[in-house]
């Protein structure tokens, strides 16, 4: 109940902060907006052409994109922002305010870096899944079970991707490139898993299971068969702890900035 | 006994590389390792209630010795009791018992006014309103900060965010505050209020270890120093000790009727600084004159006109401790 608590005061915080310039706050969120809607835009772009994914109509892969989008919008404001507070905090030395502080340093590190911004993320998500999801066939009942699993898994994914770019920045100090990599392993997730040669759709289900990102729960979503849900669910949750073990890891190896 | 340090030692990894766009290249492929011996066997003790003056040169390890006694760093070897507590083993546990301030790191948000920051501690440290409440008032009224704590922390001034950054650090009830250059910025004011607040709170049992490099926090504040030098520590004992660690000196501020000679050489008698032809700074060795001899002495040679003798500066001894290759204190 305390670490509820004090989340929300973390929330509140950000918030009152962010809202002291509300023009500036407005615009950062609408300019991340319509940064993330440059695939759907090309996508649509794509499909009107002629051109199409195999097997997958424009709103069917216009979904997966929504789905990323949402799984991004459930990620980056609550909890994503840890990566950069991570940079800033190593490069600065303020990371050790953190630890002087009766709390795990990595929930702090999250509470202190919730990004009201990132909140447009999540608007675009859900309206993107519902112009696409309102054009397709309606789910039955174990589809949306699946699909909520899947949605679960999405947003470990985006923990454990920022548990090692966090990691990774506290010991190569201001490693701001880690994210363009996180950025282009994701990029695979936001195409039909069917369009990969079959040994790189295992890389990405099996290895570093991007495809739970969005691909997965898509088309679980629309009732095309899917393998090994389950398996995929177990590789997620092991690529987690993974991470978290490699977080410990560079912690302990911390070396605090001078001064 | 509070703090208990037994033969703390810190070495770490480094890479050295030269300055040169060659050498800037080459560093890219192999890179020279260099091992840093921060801190060297430091072993030292607190008393319950105690304020003690951490001090040493830029480099000497103090800081480093400050994040272990936190437990932001684990150290190489060595033995660290707090409160019963290995800082770096039972971190959480421990921290909630410690407070601290660093005057270069700020605890506060930048567009947020601290009153906010301040309930953001209330929930890190699970303290219970009425206690946060009482805490928060008894502060505010000590440091004097009733309206500015509800302004935005970037309008305020650096004396105001420093006692903000007290507030921060002690609304939990600390039991030992470690104060990292709390004073570094500040006027004269300022400084005055956060030494009176410190000064409150040592009296109300809270022990303090207080790292600067101000002197005049140390003569105002601490009753024991504690002096590191190149990783060691060089001198640990009272601030009495400390100032006649020069021997019997004083400072002498001198006025004469004709102009100080030029080649001006005596054992006992230093001249420091030169003014003007009339106006001269001297070192005084109580050991080897009396001062009624060196009075006769400057009244006979130059004629005295104005004269004040002062303490030697706690600066000039510190510069001595720091400069010289002292022998690090034998452990008890």
């Amino acid at each position: 109940m305390s670490s509820i608590r004090l989340y929300m005061q973390g929330m509140k915080t950000s918030i009152a902060g962010r809202m002291t310039d509300r023009t500036d706050f407005l615009i950062s969120m609408l300019i991340m907006l319509l940064f993330d809607m440059i695939v759907p835009f090309v996508t649509v772009i794509i499909y009107s052409t002629g051109a199409s994914f195999p097997g997958w109509g424009l709103y069917e892969a216009l979904l997966i994109q929504a789905i990323f989008l949402l799984a991004k919008g459930l990620s980056f404001p609550f909890f994503f922002g840890m990566v950069w507070n991570t940079i800033e905090r190593v490069r600065g030395g303020t990371l050790d305010i953190l630890l002087v502080k009766p709390r795990h340093p990595l929930f702090m590190l999250i509470v202190t870096a919730f990004d009201a911004e990132d909140l447009g993320k999540l608007l675009g998500g859900a309206t993107l899944f519902v112009i696409a999801i309102s054009q397709v066939e309606m789910p039955g009942v174990l589809e949306w079970l699946m699909f909520t699993f899947l949605l679960m898994m999405a947003v470990i994914m985006f923990f454990a991707f920022a548990l090692l770019m966090s990691a990774v920045t506290i010991i190569w100090i201001g490693t701001f490139r880690v994210y363009e990599l996180f950025d282009a392993t994701t990029y695979f997730t936001l195409y039909p898993t069917s369009i990969f040669t079959k040994s790189f759709r295992t890389i990405i289900t099996m290895v570093i299971p991007v495809a739970a990102m969005g691909s997965m729960p898509a088309a679980v979503l629309l009732g095309k068969p899917v393998d090994g849900v389950a398996v995929v669910g177990a590789v997620v949750l092991i690529f987690l702890v993974l991470s978290y073990r490699f977080w410990l890891s560079m912690m302990k190896n911390y070396k605090s900035a001078g001064g | 006994m509070i703090i208990q340090v037994d033969n703390l030692v810190k070495t770490y990894e480094t890479y050295e590389r030269g300055h040169t766009f060659k050498e800037a290249v080459k560093s890219l492929v192999v890179r020279k390792k260099k091992i840093v011996e921060a801190v060297r066997g430091v072993s030292f003790n607190v008393e319950e209630g105690e304020l003690i003056g951490f001090l040493g040169p830029n480099g000497a390890g103090k800081s480093t010795t400050l994040k272990m006694l936190t437990g932001v760093l684990e150290p190489t070897s060595g033995h660290v009791s707090i409160m019963d507590y290995v800082p770096w083993k039972q971190r959480k546990a421990y921290v909630a018992n410690i407070g601290a301030v660093f005057g270069q790191k700020s605890q506060l948000l930048w567009d947020i006014p601290p009153v906010d920051a301040f309930y953001m501690n209330k929930e890190i440290y699970n303290i219970p309103k009425h206690a946060f409440l009482e805490t928060l008032e008894e502060m505010v009224e000590l440091l004097e900060v009733g309206d500015v704590m509800r302004k935005p922390t970037r309008q305020l001034s650096l004396g105001e965010r420093m006692k903000c950054e007290f507030i921060m650090a002690m609304l939990h009830r600390p039991k030992i505050v470690f104060l990292d250059e709390p004073t570094i910025g500040l006027d004269v004011i300022a400084k005055e209020n956060i030494r009176g607040f410190v000064r409150e709170m040592n009296k109300k049992g809270v022990t303090f270890l207080l790292t600067t490099h101000d002197m005049e926090d140390i003569e105002l504040l601490a009753k024991r120093i504690i002096v590191i030098n190149h990783g060691d520590i060089v001198f640990d004992d009272r601030m009495e000790v400390l100032k006649t660690y020069l021997g019997a000196k004083k400072m002498v501020r001198l006025t004469s009727e004709h102009p100080w000679p030029t080649d001006w050489e005596h054992e006992a008698i230093i001249l420091q600084k030169r003014y003007t032809e009339h106006n001269v700074e001297l070192e005084l060795d109580l050991e080897r004159i009396r001062l009624a001899d060196f009075m006769a002495l400057v009244q006979g040679a130059v004629g005295v006109v104005d004269m004040s003798l002062m303490d030697i500066p706690i600066e000039s001894i510190m510069k001595a401790l720091y400069r010289k290759d002292l022998v690090p204190l034998a452990n008890d």
